[in-house]
C-alpha cells in the first residue's frame, strides 16, 4: 500500500513537472483566463447595479473570477488529457504497464497531478484577484469551498481528457477536444447571468452543467457562504468527477486487456 | 488559374517595366490562387477561420446580451453589434492563415524553389496577401447570412460594400503582421505569435461595448487601439449607416496599420536571403 502510494507520488510529481517544463501547455491556461477577466471586467464594468437581472455585486470583477477559474481549468485538465495521450505515443505507457508499478498508481498518479496543478491554478487566481481588488464574502472558508470544487472539477476534466487518450492514444485528438470545452464555458453563465440571457441560449445555459459550477464558485466569491448553490454545485461536479474517473478507469482496462 | 498557366507566369526573362509589373501581379495571383485551393486539399487549415468567427458570433451574442440593455447602446440588437466583431474576427483569421501558409512553405522548401526562380520577391508576400482579401470577402459573407438567418438584415448597398472593404483591409493588416512573423521565424510554431497577438487587438478593443461603456485600463487601451476605430466604422454600417466621422477614423487607422505592418513584412522578405 505504502509502495503503491509513494508510485503515486512520484508519478504524479512528473505529471507536474512535465507541465512546468513546457511553458507552451502551461501559460494558455494561466494567462488567458487572466487575460479575458481583465478584459470582461473593463468591458463589463458598468453592469452591475444597472442591467435588470444582474445579482448584486460589489463590482464585476467579483462577479468574473469564478469563470477565470473555471476556464483555467478545462485548458489545463486538456493539457493533462494531452500529457497522458503523449506518454502513450512515445511508448512510456507501454513501459510502465510492463514494469511492477501498481496499475492504480498510474491513472491516479496522473489524475493526482492535474488536480495538484488546478488547485495551484485557482489559488493563483483568486490572490491576482484579491490583488486586483476582488473581495471574497465566504472568507477563508469560502476560498476552501472553492478549492474544492476547483479539485473536483479538475477530476472531471482530466478524467475525460485520460479517457479520450486512452481510447484514442492521440494527443492531438485529445488537443482537438479543446473547443468543445471552450463551447461549454461560453454557452454557460461563466462570464455574465443566465437571469440576462433568453431564448435558446438560455435553454442551452440552464442545461449545461459549467452554469451551475461556476455559480456555486461565484455566490461563495460575491454573497459568502449559501447552502443550495454550493450544495448544487457540489453535486453537480461530484456527479461529472465520478462519470469521469469511471470512464477512464474502464477505458484503462479495456487499453489493458488489449495489450496483454 | 491553371497549373500551366501558373508555371508559365513564374517563368520569367527579361521585360519593361509595364511588364515586369504584370508579371510581378501574374506571379502573385498564381500563388493566390495556390494558397486559396488548398483551402480544398486542407480545410483544418481554413475551417477555423470560418468556425470562429460563427462561433464568436453565436456566444457573444447570447451570453452578453443583457450588456445591450444598458442606455450606450441605444436599444441596438446585440446580435447586429457582434456581427462587426465576428467579420472582423474572419478577416483576423484570413490573415493568420496567409502567415500560416507562408510559414508552411518555407518549413517546405517552396519557398526556396520560389527564391531561385525569376518571380519577384515581392510576390511571396503580394500572393498571399490576395488570397487573405479573397477569403475575409468569404468569411464576411458567411457572417452576414448568418446574421439575416439571425434576424439582422443586410444594411444597404453602400454600407454592406463598407463592411467588405473594411474586412479586406483588416485583412491584409493581419495578412501582413503574420508574413513578417513567418519571415522571420521560418516555422509553424510561430502561429501562436500570430494568433495572440491579433486577438489581443480585437478584444482590447471595443469588442463587447462601445467605448462609453468600457471602464478602467480597456478603456485607454481601446482609445489607442486601431482596431476600436475599424469596428466603430463597421458597426456604423451595420447599425446606423456609415458617416465621415466614422470613416475617416477608420482610414485613419486602417492606413496607419497597413503602412507599418506592411513594412514589417516587406523588412521580413529583405531578410530571407541573409540565412
Amino acid at each position: 500500500m505504502t509502495l503503491a502510494l509513494r508510485q503515486t507520488g512520484a508519478l504524479a510529481w512528473r505529471s507536474v513537472r512535465g507541465t512546468l517544463r513546457t511553458p507552451q501547455a502551461l501559460v494558455p491556461s494561466l494567462v488567458f483566463p487572466l487575460i479575458l477577466m481583465a478584459i470582461f471586467t473593463g468591458s463589463f464594468g458598468t453592469a452591475p447595479g444597472t442591467i435588470p437581472g444582474f445579482p448584486p455585486v460589489r463590482g464585476f470583477l467579483d462577479f468574473a473570477l469564478a469563470g477565470a477559474v473555471v476556464q483555467g481549468i478545462l485548458i489545463g485538465g486538456t493539457s493533462a488529457g494531452a500529457a497522458f495521450a503523449l506518454d502513450i505515443e512515445g511508448g512510456f505507457f507501454d513501459r510502465l504497464v510492463a514494469s511492477p508499478v501498481s496499475r492504480l498508481a498510474i491513472l491516479v498518479g496522473r489524475l493526482g497531478g492535474g488536480v495538484a496543478l488546478a488547485m495551484a491554478q485557482a489559488v493563483l487566481f483568486v490572490s491576482v484577484g484579491i490583488i486586483f481588488g476582488a473581495r471574497i464574502e465566504g472568507g477563508v472558508a469560502g476560498v476552501l469551498i472553492l478549492m474544492v470544487l476547483a479539485a473536483l472539477m479538475a477530476m472531471a476534466v482530466s478524467g475525460l481528457g485520460i479517457f479520450l487518450a486512452l481510447r484514442t492514444g492521440s494527443a492531438e485528438a485529445v488537443q482537438g477536444t479543446f473547443p468543445l470545452f471552450f463551447a461549454l464555458l461560453f454557452f454557460s453563465s461563466a462570464f455574465f447571468p443566465r437571469e440576462t440571457m433568453t431564448g435558446w441560449f438560455k435553454a442551452v445555459a440552464d442545461v449545461n452543467p459549467i452554469s451551475y459550477l461556476v455559480e456555486a464558485m461565484r455566490d461563495l466569491v460575491i454573497e459568502g457562504i449559501e447552502p443550495r448553490p454550493t450544495l448544487i454545485g457540489l453535486a453537480v461536479v461530484s456527479g461529472l468527477a465520478v462519470a469521469a474517473v469511471a470512464a477512464c478507469s474502464l477505458a484503462f482496462r479495456r487499453r489493458l486487456a488489449a495489450s496483454s | 488559374m491553371s497549373s500551366s498557366s501558373h508555371t508559365a507566369a513564374l517563368a520569367g526573362g527579361r521585360r519593361s517595366s509595364g511588364g515586369n509589373v504584370r508579371h510581378a501581379l501574374e506571379v502573385s495571383a498564381g500563388l493566390a490562387w495556390r494558397s486559396l485551393i488548398l483551402v480544398r486539399r486542407m480545410p483544418s487549415v481554413f475551417l477555423p477561420s470560418l468556425v470562429m468567427p460563427l462561433f464568436i458570433l453565436v456566444a457573444t451574442s447570447g451570453a452578453f446580451r443583457g450588456i445591450s440593455l444598458l442606455p450606450a447602446f441605444d436599444g441596438a440588437s446585440y446580435l447586429a453589434f457582434t456581427i462587426p466583431l465576428a467579420l472582423v474576427m474572419g478577416a483576423g483569421f484570413a490573415g493568420m492563415n496567409a502567415g500560416m501558409t507562408l510559414a508552411r512553405d518555407i518549413e517546405g522548401g517552396f519557398v526556396d524553389r520560389l527564391i531561385v526562380s525569376p518571380a519577384p520577391r515581392i510576390t511571396l508576400i503580394a500572393g498571399p496577401l490576395m488570397a487573405a482579401g479573397v477569403r475575409s470577402v468569404f468569411t464576411t459573407t458567411v457572417v452576414l447570412i448568418a446574421g439575416l438567418i439571425g434576424g439582422v438584415g443586410l444594411p444597404g448597398v453602400v454600407d454592406t460594400v463598407a463592411l467588405y472593404l473594411l474586412g479586406i483591409a483588416f485583412a491584409a493588416a493581419s495578412a501582413c503582421w503574420a508574413m513578417g512573423v513567418a519571415l522571420r521565424t521560418r516555422t509553424i510554431q510561430a502561429a501562436p505569435i500570430m494568433q495572440v497577438v491579433i486577438f489581443l487587438a480585437i478584444f482590447t478593443s471595443v469588442a463587447y461595448a462601445p467605448r462609453d461603456v468600457l471602464t478602467g485600463w480597456l478603456a485607454t487601451v481601446a482609445d489607442l487601439n486601431p482596431v476600436t476605430y475599424l469596428l466603430e466604422a463597421s458597426r456604423a454600417a451595420e447599425l446606423t449607416g456609415l458617416g465621415w466621422s466614422e470613416l475617416w477614423p477608420a482610414l485613419v487607422a486602417l492606413s496607419a496599420l497597413l503602412a507599418l505592418l506592411g513594412t514589417w513584412a516587406v523588412t521580413g522578405l529583405a531578410t530571407l536571403g541573409r540565412r
